[in-house]
This record gives C-alpha cells, structure tokens and sequence, in this order.
C-alpha cells in the first residue's frame, strides 16, 4: 500500500497521514504520521506484545494523539469537531517478520551441498542438509520429513561435476519419494535437477525452479541463488527484505553510509548501504543485505551461544538458572522487564550481534561506516543510552560512528513502499522523527592502556570544553540529541582512527548518551576471572544506565 | 467494536476437536486408514526399531499389483533360484536404477490411539492425522510420547518422590508442584503413563530426553511414557481457568499429544469459560496474580528503565495496579482446531 501523497487532502478535507505496523515475532510495533506544515511527520508510535490486535493498538496512539494535541488530531483524523476518528480507514504500511522457516537441503554432493547451505542460511533459512555423496536415501527421507519443514531444496552445479551426474537422478527420484510422502511440500530445483520423477506423481508437487549455486563452499556470496530463496521465504512485505530497500532511502537521503544490525527472536539480519553519484546526476545507493538466523537474540543452539551471554552479563547467575532464564524469554519474550530481565536482554543482544558479525563479515566486511542504525525490538528492550554501550562493546572499528535507533519500528512498513523515489521522499520528511539519536563513537586504535593518551577539545554550539584522555576506559561527554560539533582530538602516540595519526578532527552529534570516547582495546580485552569481568563490565554499564542496579 | 483489551494477547487454551498429527518415520507400519473411527488406545502402526535401509532388485514382472508408490509397505519376497536373492518386508522409499530402496527393521512397538476420533490422514513414513473428539487443553512441548490415561491430579503441596506410586500406574497424573527428573523417571518405573507439569527446568528436560534415549536403545523397554509441560522453564503456579479444567476432567481418561502440544479431554466435560475481561498475569512481581482489565495505564517506566505500555488490573487482592502489558494474557473461549 502506499502512503497518500504529503501535500493532499483527503476527499472529506482531512489531512494526509498513514498508520504503520510491523509485525515481529514477538512484538506488534505501530505508529501515525501525518502531514504538518506540508511534512510527514511521526504523531505517535508504540509497540505491544506480539498476539495484541492491530486495530487496538492504533487506536491506543490515535487516542494518545486526541489527549495531547486535540486539534492535530482532529485536523489529520477528522473532518467535523466531536466526530470519531476514523483511524481505521487511514492506509496502512505493513511489514511482517518471518519466522526462520526450515529448509531441507539435499545435494548431490557435499561440495554442492556447502553452497546451497549458505546460500540459504543468507536468506535467512533455518536449515537441515544432506548429499547423495554422504547421507543414505533413508536419513535424507528423515531429514526432510521431520515435523517444521516447509520445503525442500534440491540442487546440483551448472554444469554438473563428473560425480554429479548420476547422483543429479538418484536426488530428484528420491525427492519425488520424498513429495510422493509429504503432499503440499514446496520444492525448489537448484540447477540441472532432473524434474521428471516429480512430474511423474500422481499429485505432481508445485515446483519452483531456481539458478545454480554458484561460489567457492562455505562463501558466503551475494547469489542469485540467494536472492530467489529469500524471495522464496519472505512475501512482499518481508520486513528484513524491506529493510534493504529502506536503508537504501537512508544512504540516498542522508548521503551517509549506513550499517543496520536488525536482531529480532526469530531472526537477525545485517544491512550496508553506501551512496554512489550516477551518471545521471541523481544519487543511488549500493544495498547489500544478509540475513543470520543464527544470529536470532535467543537462539542457543550453537556450541558457546551460552558462554557468551554469561560472558556479557554483569550479574552472577549459576548456569542452569541462566540458561532457564533465556529459554523462559525464547517463549515470552516479553516477560521478565524488571531488574536484572533489562540487563540479561542487554548481555542477549551483545551475543547475538557477536553472531551477526561473525556471520556476515566475510561478504560486508568490517569496514566503518557513518551511522549504525539498530533495529528490530532487541534494541528496544533495552534503554536507549544503553544500546551505544552494546555497540561499542561488539563492534569494535576504529573511527568515528554515530548510533540510532529504529525506535518506531518505521524502517520495515516504510521499506514495503515499492517505488524509490516515492520511499525517498516519505524517508527525508521523517529522517528527524524515525531514527532516535543514541549518540556518537569516537573509537582508537593502538593505545598504551592505562596511560594519559591526549586531550580532547570539543567545539559545540554551546561553548567549548576539554577534557583529558586516559586509554583503557570509557569517557562520556554529555552531547544532547540535535547538538553537532567538532571533537578535536591530540592523542601522544599515534593511534588509529580511519586513517593512522597524532591530531584528528570529526564531526560529532548528540543523543540520548552523548558523546562516548572508547579508549579501550581492539579487540575488546575483559579479565578473564568473571567476577571482575562482571564488575569492569558493571562500571561501564552504569555509566550508561542509570537503573542499572535497580 | 474495537475494545481495549484487545491490546492484552489472548491465549486460546481449549481447543475444540482438535486436529493432531501424530508423527512417523520411514519403515513404521501404518494400520489405521483415512476415514476409520478410532478409540483410545486402539493400535494405529507399529513402530519400526533401528530402521536401515536395503537395496532389492526389482520383482519379476507381475509381482506387484501396479506401481507401487512411495511409502507404500511391501511384503517379504523369498528368495528364488537363480540371481534372485529375495527381498525383506519394508517400506519403499523409491526406485532408481532397476532397484528399490526400502526401509526396513523390526517392529516391537505400537503407537496407540490417544483419543476418540476419525483418522484423517496418514503421511506414510511422516504422520497420521486425526480429529480428536473432544477438548484439547494448549500446553507448550510434549517430551516424549502420546499417550493417554486416567487423568489423577496431587495436591499443589505433595511431593512428587512420596505421591507417585503404583497404584497410579497406567495414569496420566499432573504435578503442580516443583518437579524435576527423577521424579518423572520415578512416574516412569512406576508404570504411570505421563505427567503433566507446569514447567520444566532446561536440565531436568534433558536428563528426561537422555533417559528416554537410553529406553529407546535398551533391549528390554519400558512403556511409552510422555510429559505435557504446560508452561515455560520456570516453577509457576498453574492460572486459575487451567487448574479448573484439569480439577474437572480428574478421573476422566485423557491423551498426550505433541503435535500441537495438547492435552485431549473428554467432549462431554463440563467446563467454566473464564469471564472475557479476566486477567492473568505471567511475569513480573505479581506473577500468577489474577484480576481483571479496567483500561489502559499508559507508558511507565520500569525499574530496569524500560518503557512499555501498560494496563490497570484489578487483582483480586483488591489492589490496583498497572502493569506491562507484556506480562498479561488473558484466555480466549474454546477456539476451534484449523
């Protein structure tokens, strides 16, 4: 659906305005924009537990709207004094989350078979595999048959090897066996799959034929393979695919590059978007997106997915009673708010976005960019301060970097919008209202910890203020949201900072945190003994959240 | 008509003729057929016991009535003279090359009905699906098996080491109080059918799953034996509108079902539907506390600093509170099976 056009009126003389909603697993986000003064604008924005109607929920924000401002209210939503607001009949963006959704992957070869695993694993599907070379018909019918998978895909190289082409038959007759078993299954052909044994069913399956895997195993590379298996996966209004296209308006707006690190419950996906001149004058973006269910904010499945939480969390929990804690709020996610619930997500997402990284930094790399914008609701369970602690600690580039949040849950419904410039246009008018700005990173690389490191001369409108260095630890220097300035920093060696140096000037701006100096190492080094990892890492965090020993 | 406790997340606890699914794998022998009306306990397939695979030639012209499909169960063939080497009973998996893959092994175990109902469909290989008559109760995970039983509900305060004995064997008993795996292993030995509890500790949960994995490779097994986990990870008491189902069906025969994780109660069972404005709480300090919905509380701030949107409650211990919204639900009247 499209949002109505910012400068028209509604037949009735209502203003523009549209509602979003985005539906997570585990949370309903939604929000009202509207037109002021000839902008969109965000009038108000929630979220609730996943399972709370829609309908509720925007009337909840339409009733906040009416009870703080009565005449925007009634100049966006209604036509005559005392009417009711008709915020159902608004149009609505909708983006939804999928769940990772199993896929049974059967190769004909375990060469074959690692390509088509990363190659689904990035479009975010859940995935158990097997090859012709390797795993009996019988477990490769077991495999494909357990309860919680939606589909099979069956795929060989293009051409196939010497060794493929005889198995290419045997895989495609016993997938027919498989389909023969299981009506209704998808199945999605990769490459030269032989169809005519599935043909040939009395209830011939629905099949999908998608391109070869392609890429050297266990790379994980932009394909069109993997694109056709997220298509697969997600419909239109995907929110992970939508992210893309939103970062996309983000990079083209904002002339910025952008990092999104969404981590949501059931999935997590890693966005970069760098704007490029055209030819033509306009500017575009290059977009690139991975998804790493893996790298889900509860998923415990991996060898150490557990140790890194207990790594993070600052407060002593005995193991079992963490990992209880964890599964607890794998099934309600919105339990357990109170106290050390906040600090336990906290120490959840750093892991998780640990796993992110991991997994998508062999395709997007490391390098810095502009703004790192998180989003899905791991960042909104937590306060906003807090979540620039969360990125310092895990992503650790030198550089400078300013951090925001998705705080509405906009950037998905506002993705769904099909047309780029129609997107763009909506993005400028809201960029002020739908990212929160947390703060600004200036991170060094290459100190002696522990030792005077320079001094900082930070230039704000405001006035002036300097402040002296010390490697090793945090500095937090109060910089509220909208203020801009100028950090100069004269470090005594010559740290890294993008380039390497002695004297750096970058531009900064405010948030909810201000302006952290993270003087520590990279890679982030903690004690080793976990009570007084747990206490340096309680230090820090107190800094940054004031309820933290509440 | 749009009423603020929509904005509450409704669990639909009583599910009304519910479809379950019962799951296979290659090699079990289906007995039952699409469109038979079961009873509970009658045998549905025989499970099959270390499944491995053998290639046969393809039968002599003839041998077969028609092609068989996929999943089809194929009787024995003897071996002849000549070439022909015979060919175990098994299931087909498929024919590639002039010869079948077939999943064969023994067969000692039998999957038995755990209600009354119709069988829907049969997955061969993958799983049977009935329409159960009568009520199911939503739980989160069944560990282990379905079964079904006399429905025996211990008092909140016993202790489950001292109350389960053997004469509840052939029971479905359900624990409220703290449970952990020797207990439920205790159940086991003692000929009891299933437990239903309301949560279960991640390492009981494995120390149960790694004991029934031993039964499963141990040459003389017990019974089959499941457990309803009716909840999370962490001890809660029962809601007041579930408790009242489980007292109400006591003494009834039920069933355990995985698939979705279900407890099937009698259709004839007289029960409360809660009051629609009822509310329980889940999470939180007043966690397992009830009352009921007066409106929204707006925005608050946590004691972690979070800010979430809340309700006013009236809990029946006459306070007012408001609360996140995120750690209330409310119950749904009986929903019907998709």
């Amino acid at each position: 659906m499209r949002p109505p056009r910012a400068d028209a009126t509604t037949a009735d003389g209502r203003r523009a305005s549209f509602s979003t909603l985005d539906h997570g697993s585990a949370t309903l986000a939604g929000a009202l924009v509207g037109q002021v003064d000839g902008r969109w604008r965000l009038l108000a924005a929630t979220a609730l537990p996943a399972g709370s109607s829609p309908d509720a929920l925007v009337r909840l924000l339409a009733n906040r709207l009416d009870a703080a401002d009565p005449a925007a209210a009634r100049a966006i939503g209604s036509a005559s004094p005392g009417a009711p607001i008709p915020w159902a009949d608004v149009p609505r963006l909708v983006a939804r989350s999928r769940p990772g959704a199993n896929l049974a992957v059967i190769a004909a070869t375990e060469r074959t078979r690692a390509r088509l695993e990363e190659a689904a694993r990035g479009a975010g599907w859940s995935i158990v595999a097997g090859s012709a070379e390797r795993t009996d018909p019988l477990e490769l019918t077991r495999l494909a048959t357990r309860p919680g998978v939606v589909a099979v895909l069956v795929g060989v190289a293009d051409p196939p090897g010497a060794d493929e082409r005889e198995l290419a038959t045997e895989i495609a007759v016993a997938t027919a066996g498989i389909a023969a078993r299981r009506p209704g299954l998808r199945i999605l052909l990769a490459g030269p799959v032989p169809d005519e044994p599935l043909l040939a069913l009395r209830h011939a399956p629905a099949i999908e034929r998608l391109p070869a895997p392609d890429g050297a195993p266990g790379e994980r590379v932009a394909s069109p393979l993997r694109d056709a298996l997220a298509a697969a996966r997600g419909g239109p209004d995907d929110s992970r695919r939508a992210l893309a296209a939103a970062a996309g308006s983000l990079a083209r707006v904002l002339g910025l590059r952008i990092e999104i690190l969404e981590i949501g419950v059931s999935g997590a996906a890693r966005v970069l978007a760098s704007p490029r001149p055209a030819d033509d004058g306009e500017t575009r973006a290059a977009v690139q997106l991975v998804e790493a269910p893996e790298a889900a904010l509860f998923r415990m499945d991996q060898p150490g997915s557990i140790d890194r939480i207990d790594h993070w969390f600052t407060q002593g929990l005995d193991r079992a009673r963490l990992r209880d804690r964890l599964a607890e709020l794998a099934i309600a996610p919105w339990s357990d708010l109170d106290g050390d619930g906040a600090l336990l997500r906290a120490a959840a997402l750093r892991a998780a976005l640990e796993r992110l990284l991991v997994a998508t930094d062999a395709e997007l790399g490391s390098a810095g960019v502009d703004l790192v914008v998180g989003a899905g609701g791991a960042w909104s369970a937590i306060p906003g301060p807090a979540a620039t602690h969360v990125v310092a600690d895990v992503v650790r580039r030198p550089g400078t970097v300013q951090v925001a949040i998705d705080h509405a849950r906009l950037l998905g419904p506002l993705g769904t919008i099909e047309d780029d410039a129609e997107r763009d246009a909506v993005v400028a008018d809201l960029a002020a209202d739908l990212l929160l700005p947390v703060g600004t990173i200036v991170m060094p690389r290459g100190l002696r910890p522990n030792r005077p490191a320079g001094q900082l001369l930070l230039e704000t409108a405001g006035g002036r203020s300097e402040i002296d260095l010390v490697a090793g630890g945090l500095t937090l220097v109060d910089l509220p949201p909208g203020a801009r300035g100028t950090a100069e920093l004269a470090f005594r060696g010559t740290p890294e900072l993008g380039p390497r140096g002695r004297h750096f000037r970058v531009a900064v701006s405010g948030g909810l945190a201000g302006l952290l100096l993270d003087l520590r190492d990279i890679p982030l080094r903690l004690p080793e003994r976990p009570d007084r990892r747990r206490e340096l890492l309680g230090t820090w965090e107190r800094a940054l959240w004031p309820e933290h020993d509440a | 008509m749009i009423d603020s406790l929509d904005l509450v997340p409704v669990r639909a606890h009583l599910v009304s003729r519910p479809r379950v699914r019962l799951e296979l794998q290659p090699g079990d022998r289906v007995i039952a057929v699409v469109g038979d009306e079961i009873r509970v306990g009658d045998v549905l397939a025989e499970r099959i016991r270390d499944p491995r695979l053998v290639e046969t030639p393809m039968p002599r012209d003839g041998a077969d009535q028609g092609i068989p499909l996929p999943g089809t169960w194929l009787p024995g063939e003897h071996a002849r003279a000549g070439r022909h080497a015979g060919a175990p009973a098994g299931e087909l998996l498929f024919e590639h090359g002039g010869r079948r893959r077939l999943a064969t092994g023994p067969h000692p175990d039998r999957l038995l009905a755990p209600g009354d109902g119709r069988v829907l469909e049969v997955e061969p290989g993958v799983a049977l699906v009935l329409e159960v008559r009568g009520i199911g109760l939503a739980a989160t995970e069944l560990l282990g098996e379905p079964h079904s039983g006399r429905l025996v509900v211990l008092p909140e305060d016993s202790d489950p080491r001292l109350a389960l004995d053997v004469a509840l064997a052939g029971a479905i008993v359900v624990l409220p109080g703290r449970v952990d795996a020797e207990a439920l292993a205790r159940a086991r030995a003692m000929g009891i059918h299933g437990a239903v509890v309301g949560s279960l500790a991640e390492r009981d949960r494995r120390d149960l799953v790694a004991s029934a994995a031993r039964q499963q490779a141990g040459m003389h097994r017990l019974a089959p034996f499941g457990v309803l986990v009716l909840g999370g990870y962490l001890r809660r008491a029962f809601a007041a509108a579930v408790q009242a189902v489980l007292d109400a069906a006591a003494g009834s025969t039920v069933g355990l079902v995985g698939d979705p994780a279900l407890l099937l109660l009698p259709e004839d069972l007289a029960l409360r539907v809660p009051q629609p404005d009822r509310i329980v709480v889940r999470g939180g300090t007043e966690a397992g506390l009830e009352g009921r919905w007066l409106g929204p509380g707006g925005l608050r701030r946590g004691r972690g600093g979070i800010t979430v949107e809340t309700g006013l409650v009236s809990l029946d211990d006459g306070r007012t509170l408001a609360i996140p919204i995120g750690e209330l639900e409310r119950f749904a009247a009986l929903a019907s099976s998709g």
